[in-house]
């Protein structure tokens, strides 16, 4: 029988809630929130491709855990989650420090803010993210190309929790790579998850930060149970 | 008060000094320029151009009452793709230049557009962050921003106390309301809007609505003066009432199928009516 990766995910998702073991909580309790180490939003300083984007995941994520720009660089390794929100280039420098901060067991979270890039951007960008941080990408999908939209105007991400958030009208989908896809636009994939030593590297190819920054509450949930995994 | 109608509604083939001199000899006091919308003001205008524009403004006996523009239309400050906003914040940034070198202190701005694909939330947001500074600039030239209510088609700020918050959230005295009293269609009444908005006013357009047409149908909802369903003894008790005493401005759509400079006269004629409030 064929069955596809999403079909797959599907119906484990369902079998779980059917056999009643306990989703993941919808929401955070401020107990919980309070075990988060120091986090961080990372290279908002600048002219961000999405400056939205950064200020969602700032005006999410609690004040008092936050570590402020500019990047402190002795700080960040206690931290326990970074992200990088509509990450357009990333030097050798700061791709190797990230990639030390998983080693050590951070979880770092890279978005993708490339969307809307043209053709020759798109290109630099993509080669960064495949030699700095070797995360592969295919060419951006204009979901609401020539008049057409999809069915449904949300990605739906299945971990750590299930939650629809609403697209970014472009995504830069993730090339095939190890891992292990944690959101859909359709059929098609955007997000994944993988163990980079003691740590975690999550790539967004469909920016969260704007629906956190407009207020989406379901967004705000997936978030913070990516920092209760981190 | 006075009367002032855009330049968009000058006839294709007639120029703009032609058709300032039909507007000067219908009777208007002034004129709206449309940035991008004619041919003679576009985003390439130089700012010499635009003097020279002023001085055949002056030389028509014609002053400017506002610089409005259609290109948020298509480019509109709460895009999500940032060269887009880039641009759309670029076009506001030139009408506020154009004004001070016209020598008005009004423009039109529509803020933002909610699509299927953009949802109201983002533009809300993205609309206030973008009026902050741009609303800085404007208070530095001495030029207001009016952002206009365009509630059916922009799908946005609805009812008046929501661009009531919607003003309140931007916080800055040079962002108000370009109030159009034939936008507001069936979900409203637009001596309401006057009466919330008062002092917030930058600019009024006139034009009548036929309300029982929607917007769904083939046919435009929008009519001339007096033929639609507006409350015109209502409305001008409202501007009498908030003290607004500035320009009112024809945004008629060009229905005359013969003698189209026809319509300059029948409005200008039915403006002063309003004004005088003989209705």
């Amino acid at each position: 029988m064929e069955i596809t990766r999403r079909e797959f995910l599907g119906y484990t998702a369902g079998a779980i809630s059917v056999v009643g073991l306990p989703l993941p909580e919808s929401t955070p309790t401020a107990t919980r929130l309070r075990k988060l180490d120091k986090w961080q939003v990372l290279g908002t300083t600048g002219r961000p491709s999405i400056p939205e984007s950064a200020l969602g995941y700032h005006a999410a994520l609690p004040q008092e855990r936050q570590r402020v720009d500019p990047w402190e660089r002795p700080s960040v390794p206690s931290c326990s989650l970074l992200i990088y929100p509509s990450l357009l280039v990333i030097n050798q420098k700061d791709a190797a420090f990230l990639t030390r901060c998983m080693n050590r067991g951070a979880t770092v979270v890279i978005e993708s803010g490339a969307g809307f890039m043209k053709h020759f951007a798109f290109r630099w960008h993509r080669r960064q993210l495949r030699e700095r941080l070797q995360i592969p990408v295919t060419a951006p999908v204009d979901l609401w190309s020539n008049g057409s939209r999809p069915s449904t105007p949300y990605v739906e991400y299945t971990w750590p929790q299930r939650a629809r958030i609403r697209d970014f009208s472009r995504v830069v989908p993730p090339a095939e790579q190890p891992g292990e896809i944690i959101a859909w636009a359709g059929e098609l994939p955007v997000a994944f998850k993988r163990r980079v030593g003691a740590g975690t590297l999550i790539y967004l190819g469909s920016p969260v930060g704007p629906a956190l920054w407009a207020g989406d509450v379901e967004a705000k949930r997936w978030l913070h149970a990516v920092a209760l995994t981190a | 008060m006075k009367k002032s109608i855009g330049d968009n509604m000058i006839p294709k083939d007639w120029g703009f000094e032609r058709g300032l001199e039909l507007i000067k000899k219908a009777g208007f006091d002034g004129v709206e320029l449309w940035l991008g919308d004619v041919p003679w003001f576009q985003m390439a205008t130089t700012d010499a151009q635009v003097r020279d524009l002023r001085r055949k403004v002056e030389n028509a006996g014609l002053v400017v009452s506002n610089v409005s523009t259609g290109l948020h239309w298509a480019s509109p400050l709460s895009a999500r793709d940032p060269t887009v906003r880039a641009q759309a914040a670029r076009i506001v940034e030139r009408q506020i230049e154009t004004a001070t070198l016209f020598g008005t202190d009004a423009i039109l701005v529509v803020a933002g557009l909610v699509t299927d694909e953009v949802p109201y939330n983002e533009v809300y947001q993205r609309c206030v962050e973008a009026l902050k500074p741009l609303g800085e600039k404007a208070a530095r030239a001495g030029v207001r921003i009016g952002c206009e209510n365009c509630n059916s088609e922009q799908r946005f700020l609805l009812s008046p106390r929501e661009f009531w918050q919607f003003l309140n959230d931007v916080n800055n005295p040079a962002v108000g309301i370009h109030l159009d009293v034939g936008n507001i269609h069936d979900t409203g009444f637009a001596e309401q809007w006057i009466e919330i908005h008062g002092p917030r006013i930058t600019r009024v357009h006139l034009k009548d609505v036929l309300k029982h047409r929607g917007r769904s149908g083939d046919q435009s909802v929008y009519t001339n003066l007096f033929l639609g369903d507006n409350n015109w003894p209502a409305i001008r008790a409202a501007l009498t009432k908030v003290g607004y005493d500035g320009w009112l401005i024809a945004e008629m759509e060009a229905r005359y199928r013969y003698a189209p400079d026809q319509q300059f006269y029948d409005t200008a004629q039915a403006m002063d009516r309003l004004i005088s409030g003989r209705l």
